[in-house]
């Protein structure tokens, strides 16, 4: 086995410390990346007690998002929700607040509403709530019903404690007895009797049985025959009755159809028209009937409908920003300058345009191999600087969690970059590679912007700095960076490929 | 009377001029930093010798911290039915405290009393000089390529050492306590923030500092001969884990 070198070691030590970092914060991947994802909803509650920031909403148990902002608002809590891109929630959604395990964690619970309903936009409110259930209204019902049990044993000891209560109880008691006793008498008396009445019945409750046995079925359909005839009858009695007596009032459409002869006449033209309009549509005449008829009209006004929403949502997430920075560079003493132009469809997505003013200049290499006499060959290599010359960039980068990946022109070469975004994306650690020429080393920078104020920057690193032509320089530098309404509206003209 | 208050007084005074001499090395070295020439080979050499060779110590360190974490958690969230806890405290406990401390603590035995007995025996046997004489700054030469390798080398290290001490937690309480590993994972990912990795890292960044710069000054200013080498290497060792282990209290305090 060859011995590794050095600089292998300590880069495969490092590039795996950082694969575990990536995978680690990926896995933990909770956190936002500078501007929330989604969209912001308000609800009023009565009390958020125990609700904290970034605690769950949920929709049938599903997380579609969590609470950004708790805040009072004229003694009421507003609770700010911010919901996940791409669930909808409609306007009849209904909030509540729900407690979970042992612990008693707090979280939001949307109980959805019609489908049909109007959907909820950016910024709206919440309209319904349902009152918390949570354990200190528990108690106070519990509260209440011992109350009222304890008035309940109150008032029975009232009745049944004291003399009173205990004399006439006990002269209940007494009577109960008494009536007892006479009973028991009384049948002691006539037990011949009633032994004799209890047989007489129950030879005739036999005789009746075996005819009943016998012709159950008739007797049952009988009854039940009779029973809903009676009904039947007793419904068209009273309807005719009822009817009778609006016709011969003139009340209704019939009544006034047989009474009065010129609402016959209007009700036989109005028929005419009805048809006459039913047979055009049916026909496809018309724009109507046109609508009614030709699936094609139909298709197409449904599809330029989503077109035009589609296009509207896509306009309002684009962002172009329009970004200059200096540096300077300690070893040559001069002032780089790069304008950049950063076209942004999507948060996780940009395209970038850059044109760089480098002090060192465009270097371009031309190779001349010219073929004496046959055999020899001379290789003649041409190294022309133009100091005046612009360098292009031309890059896209896509953003995965907080680790951006961009790739295309760098300063007119080949090359790829990555990007480490922290503290809410206002410092950015990026590390550049390219021009790759086997005749060098590539052309590897390394920089680290911060961003204090909204639209200024400062930014420091190591410009080339395994060159071994000389250039390696360590610089520190400026930007401002603004996002630009005009170029937007511009470039949102221009047909955008679909995604 | 006097003498009872020099008595007094002189160990105060001794204690703030070393905490005086360990900022005025510090300033310098920082200075000394942005200053070219750069040496690249030094560093990376630093690097190997603080990070990659630590490695296996920190490996081990790591995964039995975490699975006797795992183990003694375990009996005590059993009291009350709440073993699903268990991987979270560990994922918590790892990247918050023990990583970063156990990682440098560990580092500054090995790495740190060598950069101590290295600098002290150069300086004994008249080396440093040696190099003043031909020009080249002493403290650009060894002690920014050592503090430099000190703070990228130990985030690096305690990333890998949480990460081990997860996978040993893991291990104990899955495959051998038998807690639910879907459980176990997903009470990590949910309890467990960005902040708490990052604020770990911030840590080791502030102890790799720390430990450097107090083996280096140690080293750097050694006198005495080959016993004042051996006087140099301990308390640089002491002096750094007392340090680390104060400095964590007042940045747990200040950033969680």
């Amino acid at each position: 086995m060859s011995k590794i070198s050095l600089e292998a070691k300590v880069g495969v030590f490092v590039v795996v410390g950082i694969v575990i970092l990536g995978y680690m914060s990926m896995k933990v991947g909770k956190f936002n990346f500078g501007k929330a994802r989604g969209y912001e909803v308000k609800v009023y509650f009565d009390s958020v007690s125990g609700l904290v920031k970034d605690a769950p909403v949920e929709i049938a148990g599903v997380e579609i998002g969590k609470v950004s902002k708790i805040f009072l608002e004229n003694g009421k809590a507003l609770v700010a929700l911010m919901i996940n891109p791409g669930i909808k929630i409609t306007k009849d959604i209904k909030a509540t607040m729900r407690t979970r395990g042992i612990l008693g964690d707090k979280y939001v619970e949307l109980i959805p509403g019609s489908p049909y309903a109007p959907l909820i936009k950016s910024g709206e409110r919440i309209i319904h709530t349902e009152p918390t259930t949570d354990m200190d209204t528990l108690m106070n019902v519990i509260g209440d019903v011992a109350k009222n049990i304890n008035n309940l044993t109150s008032s029975l000891a009232n009745v049944f404690a004291g003399e009173k209560g205990e004399a006439s109880l006990r002269s209940t008691m007494e009577s109960m007895q008494e009536m007892a006793e006479t009973l028991n008498r009384t049948v002691q008396k006539n037990n011949e009797d009633i032994t004799k009445t209890i047989a007489n019945f129950s030879d005739f409750s036999e005789i009746l049985k075996e005819m009943g046995d016998a012709n159950s079925d008739d007797i049952r359909n009988i009854v039940a025959n009779a029973s809903r005839a009676s009904e039947k009858l007793e419904d068209l009695i009273a309807g005719i009755k009822d009817i009778a007596a609006k016709i011969n009032n003139g009340e209704g459409s019939i009544g006034k159809l047989i009474n009065e002869d010129e609402a016959v006449d209007n009700l036989t033209g109005a028929l005419a028209s009805l048809d006459k309009i039913a047979d055009k549509i049916n026909r496809g005449e018309g724009t109507l009937g046109k609508l009614v008829n030709d699936d094609e009209t139909v298709e197409n006004l449904n599809s330029s409908l989503a077109g035009i929403n589609d296009y509207i949502q896509k306009q309002e997430t684009f962002k172009t920003y329009l970004d200059y920075r200096g540096e300077y560079l300690f070893d040559s003493e001069d002032i780089k300058s790069y304008l950049t132009l950063r076209i942004q469809p999507r948060e996780d997505k940009y395209y970038l345009l850059q044109i760089v003013d480098d002090p060192q200049g465009k270097e371009s290499i031309t190779d001349t191999t010219r073929t004496i006499t046959g055999q020899s060959t001379t290789l003649e290599r041409k190294v022309e600087t133009d100091k005046d010359a612009l360098k292009f960039s031309a890059q896209i980068a896509k953003r995965y969690y907080n680790l951006g990946l961009r790739g295309g022109l760098f300063e007119s070469t080949g090359g790829f970059g990555l990007d480490y975004y922290f503290l809410n994306d206002s410092l950015t650690l990026s590390l550049e590679a390219f021009d790759f020429d086997s005749d060098r080393n590539a052309h590897l920078k390394f920089k680290a912007d911060y961003t204090p104020f909204k639209h200024i920057y400062i930014s420091s690193g190591f410009d080339d700095f395994i060159s071994d032509e000389g250039k390696e320089s360590f610089f520190i530098g400026a930007g401002i960076k603004f996002l630009d309404e005009d170029i937007k509206t511009l470039l949102s003209n221009i047909p955008i490929p679909k995604d | 009377m006097i003498r009872f208050f020099e008595f007094a007084g002189r160990p105060f005074i001794a204690i703030v001029e070393e905490c005086g001499r360990i900022m005025l090395l510090l300033f310098s070295a920082i200075v000394w930093m942005f200053r070219p020439p750069f040496r690249f080979r030094v560093i990376l050499k630093q690097m190997e010798f603080v990070g990659v060779n630590s490695l296996t110590v920190v490996l081990i360190t790591g995964a039995f911290t975490g699975m006797v974490f795992a183990l003694q958690s375990y009996h005590g969230f059993r009291m009350f039915g709440g073993e699903s806890l268990v991987g979270a405290t560990v994922a918590l406990g790892m990247t918050r405290e023990l990583g970063p401390v156990f990682t440098a603590l560990m580092v500054t035995g090995r790495a740190g009393s060598a950069m101590a007995a290295e600098l002290g025996t150069m300086r004994v046997t008249e080396q440093i000089d040696a190099l003043s004489t031909m020009s080249v700054n002493p403290i650009q030469f060894l002690i920014v390529p050592r503090i430099i390798a000190g703070i990228v080398m130990l985030p690096v290290l305690t990333i890998i050492s949480d990460f081990i001490g997860i996978v040993g937690g893991y291990f104990v309480g899955v495959k051998l306590l038998k807690i639910n590993s879907g459980i176990f994972m997903s009470r990590i990912t949910e309890l467990v923030e960005f902040e708490d990795i990052y604020n770990g890292l911030a840590k080791a960044v502030c102890f790799g500092l720390i430990f450097t710069l107090i083996g280096c000054y140690k080293g750097f200013y050694t006198s005495g001969g080959a016993e004042g080498v051996g006087r140099a290497t301990t308390e640089s060792v002491v002096f750094s884990s007392v340090t680390i282990l104060i400095s964590d209290y007042f940045l747990t305090s200040v950033m969680f």
